[in-house]
């Protein structure tokens, strides 16, 4: 029972970085763009949110700065592929290349620089609840906000205006032009916010999980991400419980050897990207009618529509 | 590029004359969007308190002042080339391989695998020619796996193939953590390759012939894509696979057939960097040459000849990184500012606005 205790705190705690990317990215794929850089995003949020605290001493000015250099990358993906034309994939990974180099750059003088971040905090009364207590209600404040921010998200997607503009970009983009709405602009907003919730992710990472900053720490974290939004078809909700189950997959190992039982970390690594094939590979055209029609023509290569 | 391909005949690029106003054009702008890439890294560096002059002028000198550092570039441009013409092939199909960096781990391990067991038994170039027919054949069946899967059940390979790169980056990193680690202690490895095995080095220099081999494939697929049937054909199925479809041809053969050269491009890049640079496996094998290769086809256009100078330059900025953590003590992955900056530059800039979202 305490190994399922173990796994399961450090499935919230480790999953929660991927969870916020992943939300960002569907706010993304939603309006019908796929943003790689999302792993990049991440990084600058990670760093941003670090240099910011360090500085500060205030860890939510730091989730302020996570949030705005994760939306300054993802704004420049949005400038390329929205208003340059550029390709999706090509540009997503130019801006992982430069957020590798800009924090690789700028982070070198914080490396091994102590911060007081997030900590763990017990809410009185819940944390007490037997299993459910100490997995959820033991966490840091970051895990907290997103049980906010998950029903959020997906409220302003499907009970509200923006989120039904956004949706409609991804879906039939003719029909916010034909309606006098400016199809680039909602997928700018929407890939910046994306950028903003993965520049949250890494936050929670650098600030709260790990509290420490070293040169590319979210190591690939931010391709969990991508492939835990196809995972979960697009929906916040089902991010939500994909995102721990990816963290329980990655926190497996260590909880074991911790025990005693030698594991080889990397077959456990392997797993999220593997469900996400093996989940391709079954449901395959299922899983890609979940998909916004904007996206699928991404994926399709075939032409988008004109604006 | 789509759409019209149904229409020209058999009438490949060679019979056009150089259009020497169109070369002036493209000229001026990629001089622009580089100039325009230095500018902003200058800021970062003033920003972050170097100067800017100085690092460039010493970036220049230790990369190609130095013969040691020519050498480098040479030997990193082969995977990097090989990288981007396993994007190139499929993109002539209309298919988005962004799983080069999964095909050539996958060829590393499959070539070191061979070397493993077989290279106290057999003579070294036995062993070196079974290394490239088992990197090519596990980086083309890696692909092949994305290939299937978008055949049978329609997943697009652009999401199956950046899948893949980390489930072979796991495989990998699961290899060399236990069942092929050469000691236990000390930073996991597998056994060096043999001397005999290992891919011969130009005489004089230390240069191996990896280069040779990236260079003939850069070539071969010049030759293929723009004079072959095969080259003609998996351009119009990309094109308009309708046209293609109704013209009898095997659309779905010819799609795969693509992705599968393009892995076995990529298959050799992980060999030709197993054995002629690392000669073991060990994390952080193959730095990020499928990703940079992804990235230098871009920027070539997907264009053979092109990317032999795309991977140029992005060997050279590569191995400039390492003189920036040198003499301007700025961490070597700094250089990738400079790298995404070119890059930003040349997609957003370099070409036409029509296809825009």
């Amino acid at each position: 029972m305490s190994l399922i205790i173990d796994v399961m705190t450090g499935a919230v705690r480790g999953g929660t970085s991927i969870m916020y990317a992943g939300l960002g990215e569907t706010v993304s794929e939603r309006s019908g763009v796929v943003n790689l850089g999302i792993e990049g995003s991440m990084l600058m949020g990670a760093l941003g949110a670090y240099i910011v605290t360090v500085e500060s001493g205030n860890p939510w000015l730091g989730v302020l700065a996570g949030a705005l250099t994760g939306a300054f990358l993802s704004a420049i993906h949005a400038v390329l592929v929205v208003w340059r034309g550029a390709n999706q994939f090509a540009s997503g990974l130019t801006l992982l290349f430069l957020a590798l180099g800009l924090t690789s750059l700028f982070g070198s003088t914080y490396v091994g620089k102590s911060v007081t971040g997030f900590s763990p905090i017990a809410i009185p009364g819940l944390s007490d609840i037997p299993f459910v207590g100490p997995v959820l209600f033991n966490q840091d404040p970051l895990v907290y906000l997103s049980f906010v921010v998950v029903p959020v998200i997906w409220f302003v997607l499907f009970r509200t205006r923006a989120g039904l503009l956004l949706r409609t970009a991804g879906e039939r983009s003719e029909a916010l032009s034909v309606n006098g709405y400016s199809i680039r602009t909602v997928r700018t907003w929407a890939i910046t916010a994306g950028g903003a919730l993965a520049g949250i992710g890494g936050a929670q990472l650098s600030i709260a999980y790990t509290q420490t900053w070293f040169e590319n720490m979210v190591a690939g974290r931010g391709f969990i991400a991508i492939a835990l939004v196809i995972f979960a078809s697009w929906n916040p909700i089902i991010i939500m419980g994909g995102a721990y189950l990816f963290g329980a997959a990655l926190a497996l190992a260590p909880a074991l050897q911790a025990r005693g039982v030698i594991v080889n970390q990397f077959a456990l690594d392997a797993i999220p990207f593997v469900l996400t094939l093996a989940v391709l590979a079954i449901l395959g055209k299922r899983t890609l009618s979940a998909a916004p029609d904007e996206l699928k023509r991404v994926f399709e290569n075939a032409p988008p529509a004109k604006t | 590029m789509t759409g019209d391909v149904g229409l020209i005949p058999l009438i490949p690029e060679r019979t056009r004359v150089v259009d020497w106003h169109r070369v002036g054009a493209v000229t001026l702008r990629w001089t622009a969007a580089i100039l325009g890439a230095l500018a902003i890294f200058s800021v970062l560096l003033v920003a972050k308190g170097s100067s800017p002059t100085e690092v460039f002028v010493d970036m220049w000198i230790s990369t190609f002042g130095r013969a040691k550092s020519v050498e480098e570039i040479i030997i990193k441009m082969a995977p990097i080339v090989l990288a981007a013409l396993a994007v190139a092939v499929p993109a002539r199909a209309g298919l988005t391989n962004v799983g080069g960096q999964g095909q050539l781990i996958i060829g590393a391990v499959a070539a070191a695998g061979t070397a493993l067991l077989l290279d106290g038994m057999l003579p070294g170039t036995v062993v070196f020619i079974l290394m490239i027919v088992a990197g090519m054949t596990a980086g083309a069946a890696w692909a092949g796996i994305a290939a299937l899967l978008r055949l049978t059940v329609k997943v697009n390979e652009a999401v199956s193939t950046l899948l893949l790169n980390f489930v072979a980056l796991d495989l990998l990193l699961f290899l060399i953590y236990q069942p092929w680690r050469e000691s236990s202690t000390g930073q996991p490895s597998t056994r060096e390759l043999a001397d005999a095995a290992k891919i011969p080095v130009v005489t004089g220099t230390g240069v191996n012939i990896g280069i040779l081999l990236a260079v003939i494939a850069a070539a071969a697929v010049y030759f293929v894509l723009n004079y072959t049937r095969w080259g003609f054909r998996i351009s119009v199925a990309g094109g308009n696979p309708e046209a293609a479809r109704r013209a009898g041809m095997p659309v779905a053969a010819l799609l795969l057939s693509a992705l599968l050269v393009g892995g076995a491009l990529a298959g050799l890049a992980g060999m030709i960097n197993f054995a002629g640079t690392e000669y073991k496996l060990r994390p952080g094998f193959g730095a990020s040459f499928g990703y940079l290769g992804f990235l230098a086809s871009w920027l070539a256009a997907h264009k053979p000849l092109p990317i032999l100078v795309a991977a140029f330059v992005f060997a050279a900025l590569a191995v400039g990184g390492d003189s920036l953590q040198l003499d301007a003590q700025l961490p070597a992955a700094t250089v990738n500012i400079l790298t995404a900056l070119i890059l930003v530059a040349v997609l957003g800039w370099t070409r036409s606005k029509e296809k825009a979202l």
